[in-house]
């Protein structure tokens, strides 16, 4: 029935638009090519970063307050980034206690003194994801669906540490929609691409913000030189 | 709360500005985030280079919506999604109760869209046997005290810290017993935490509808959509054909002018594009995901020549500058959309007759023009709805006499200066001390406030003795 319903509806809705605009008419590629012109624009239409340097102005950023209850700091090699996590749970007053992401870079560290096979369904917790980009305009990591990914990592805990590669750091979100775009011709995009920039927040009370509304509390960010 | 009609406007209006402290929580929010977005703008230099950008980005969208609508449907098939098409807000809701009964669902959570509040599934969920689940915290607030949305980007700005108090201690297990806003924010925390992971089915709107992906794309703040979506089997999207845009680049520059125009933030917290069900292997998400493609009067705008409303990104800056809506706030609208965006989408959506006084809650400033991210011309929008009313006949018989009346005085310079004299001698016969407090045929002026005496000569009379004694100084 509704299959039928939807069926009739797409026709009036095709039917309404061509009735409306019957001279508008333009192959798929002359609609392309305008709407690659238009792209062009984005560069003069876009803010300024805080420095010429991708992870220097995401850094920026983030230490200038501009990314709601966000900290970051950088780490020259990867095997020094459990070190990083136990000053974390020490900042935070915090038990050794985290869900990681179970990808090959992680997963050979030495996580000694920290349990690292947490339940995240519990609310005070600490999940640590390794992100696919970091986004230096917006102070953003990307997160991707996947085996390895659940999102849920990234919503559920309290807290959370998000390493970010710094050959992964783009300067604009534009540069991300590339890589977007360009996945969407492989066919190959994933089932959800999340652009986080701060922690979980609200201003629905009397325009009052409070952080950790449903999702993270705090947010810190570990940029790695050399993964 | 009952839901007030668009067409008892005048009443709600009375309504409105007879609740005390109304204007003063709409102007604690709406102030704020004009200042905000005003930071917002200063900070961002680009901003007219941005918004012409945005404009430009819908407006070619609009324009091939044929072609756009097409390859969205076939990428979105691609992707796994099922696409589901409604002409009409009946169609969409049922569609979407039809899939929740397919599967059985007792549990229904949901992240606001103002989508779904038009097509009416707030109520056709309370209709039914399911439980419905407001996810976003001022809908949930909304949904606790049985109120429709006020605003569309803070959908509970008419409720009070007070009111929340009381509304989480009666229905939450778990209430806090502090009034601070941060303990408050928790107590609902708790609350929604184990519904969000037992939900049957998660729905969402969408933002933007990417054509070249047929991804949807959902902006929280509180992250609220990608814990509705992601924990239930099934996924259902609701979004009108006005949210395509051609691919995630194009949909960059709105996101910039959105945040900022309806948040003063640079970005939200929370942008995410989904794709379809979840891949094989995938660690989390539904095994099924559907998309509601809703028409709902929009194929009509672009026929009657609104298509400039089809920009709309659904800011809510041009309510938040809008001196009619501070005053009255979003209620009074008795519609899904209030302020200058609401009087021009609700003809459209509901009917003129039914909403043609809405049109006239305006006093031509234009500001919400001004503001507005994607360059929408509301006042002219308005205008043109005041004509076709005029032409349907749909205003009051007394307007269309004193229209009427004035067109003949107009066309005759001579009698028009006559009744312009006769006047005045008739209003200064009311006057006292300069104002006018009661007059024959201005009651619907001096009930609220009086009227200012008017000047002891005409308009004309005074021109030409400043004319006659300029050509004499001369």
């Amino acid at each position: 029935m509704n299959k039928q319903i939807s069926d009739m509806s797409r026709e009036k809705i095709f039917s309404a638009i061509q009735a409306a605009k019957p001279t508008i008419t333009a192959d798929a590629k002359t609609i392309e090519d305008e709407a690659l012109e238009l792209l062009k624009e984005s560069e003069f239409a876009r803010p300024q970063l805080m420095s010429a340097d991708a992870t220097e102005a995401l850094m920026l950023r983030i230490d200038a307050g501009l990314v709601i209850g966000t900290t970051c700091e950088k780490i020259s090699t990867l095997d020094m980034l459990p070190h990083s996590v136990k000053q974390f749970f020490n900042k935070n007053a915090l038990p050794s206690e985290l869900k990681v992401q179970s990808v090959e870079p992680l997963n050979k560290l030495n996580w000694q003194g920290i349990t690292t096979d947490i339940d995240i369904v519990n609310d005070n917790t600490v999940g640590l994801c390794w992100a696919e980009y970091g986004v230096a305009e917006t102070g953003s990591f990307v997160a991707h669906s996947g085996p390895e990914m659940p999102i849920l990592l990234n919503f559920l805990p309290l807290y959370l540490i998000a390493v970010i590669p710094k050959s992964k750091i783009l300067h604009y979100m534009d540069d991300y929609a590339l890589i977007a775009n360009e996945m969407a011709k492989k066919k190959q995009t994933p089932r959800n691409m999340c652009l986080i920039s701060g922690v979980s927040g609200t201003t629905d009370i009397e325009g009052v913000l409070v952080k950790g509304a449903h999702g993270p509390e705090v947010l810190h960010i570990i940029i790695v030189e050399d993964e | 709360m009952q839901a007030n009609k668009p067409e008892n406007f005048t009443q709600n209006v009375t309504d409105a500005l007879a609740q005390p402290d109304l204007k003063m929580i709409i102007r604690r929010t709406t102030d704020k985030a004009e200042a905000k977005r005003s930071d917002a703008i200063a900070n961002f230099p680009e901003f007219e280079k941005a918004r012409a950008q945005g404009q430009k980005v819908k407006d070619h969208t609009i324009k091939h919506m044929e072609h756009y609508l097409a390859e969205f449907e076939k990428n979105a098939l691609a992707q796994g999604t099922i696409v589901h098409w409604a002409s009409t807000a009946e169609e969409a809701s049922k569609i979407v109760l039809d899939i929740c009964r397919e599967h059985k669902a007792k549990k229904v959570t949901r992240s606001k869209s103002m989508l779904g509040e038009e097509i009416g599934l707030t109520h056709a969920f309370d209709n039914s046997e399911m439980e419905r689940i407001e996810t976003d915290l001022a809908e949930h607030i909304i949904q606790l005290a049985g109120d429709p949305p006020s605003h569309i980007i803070w959908p509970a700005m008419h409720r009070s810290r007070e009111d929340v108090v009381k509304l989480f201690r009666e229905f939450h297990s778990d209430p806090t017993y502090s009034e601070e806003i941060t303990d408050l924010v928790r107590s609902a925390r708790r609350d929604l935490r184990t519904k969000f992971l037992t939900s049957d089915i998660g729905i969402s709107g969408s933002n933007f509808l990417l054509a070249d992906s047929g991804s949807s794309c959902t902006v929280t703040n509180e992250g609220n959509a990608e814990l509705t979506i992601t924990p239930p089997k099934v996924h259902i999207v609701t979004a009108g054909i006005e949210k395509l845009v051609p691919s995630m680049a194009h949909a960059i520059p709105l996101l910039r002018l959105l945040t900022r125009s309806a948040t003063g933030a640079d970005i939200t917290q929370y942008i995410t594009f989904h794709n379809g069900p979840k891949r094989k292997n995938d660690a989390d998400g539904p095994e099924e995901c559907h998309i509601v493609l809703v028409d709902n009067g929009r194929t009509k705008m672009l026929a009657e020549g609104m298509e400039e409303m089809l920009r709309c990104i659904r800011c809510g800056a041009c309510m938040n500058h809008c001196v009619v809506y501070k005053h009255i706030g979003g209620h009074a609208y008795g519609s899904v959309y209030p302020g200058p965006m609401g009087s021009v989408l609700t003809p459209h959506l509901q009917s003129l007759e039914v909403a043609n006084k809405q049109t006239h809650a305006c006093t031509m400033n234009g500001r919400c023009e001004d503001v507005c991210p994607v360059n929408i011309p509301l006042p002219k929008l308005l205008r043109s709805l005041r004509a076709q009313s005029w032409e349907k006949k749909y205003e009051p018989l007394t307007n269309r006499f004193v229209v009427k009346f004035f067109g003949v005085l107009a066309k005759r310079p001579q009698l028009f200066q006559l009744f312009s004299s006769c006047s005045l001698i008739f209003m200064k016969a009311f006057s006292r001390n300069g104002w006018i407090k009661y007059m024959p045929f201005t009651s619907g002026w001096t009930r609220n406030r009086d009227l200012i005496e008017p000047e002891t000569t005409t308009f004309m009379h005074q021109y030409k003795k400043m004319k006659k004694s300029e050509s004499g100084g001369s």
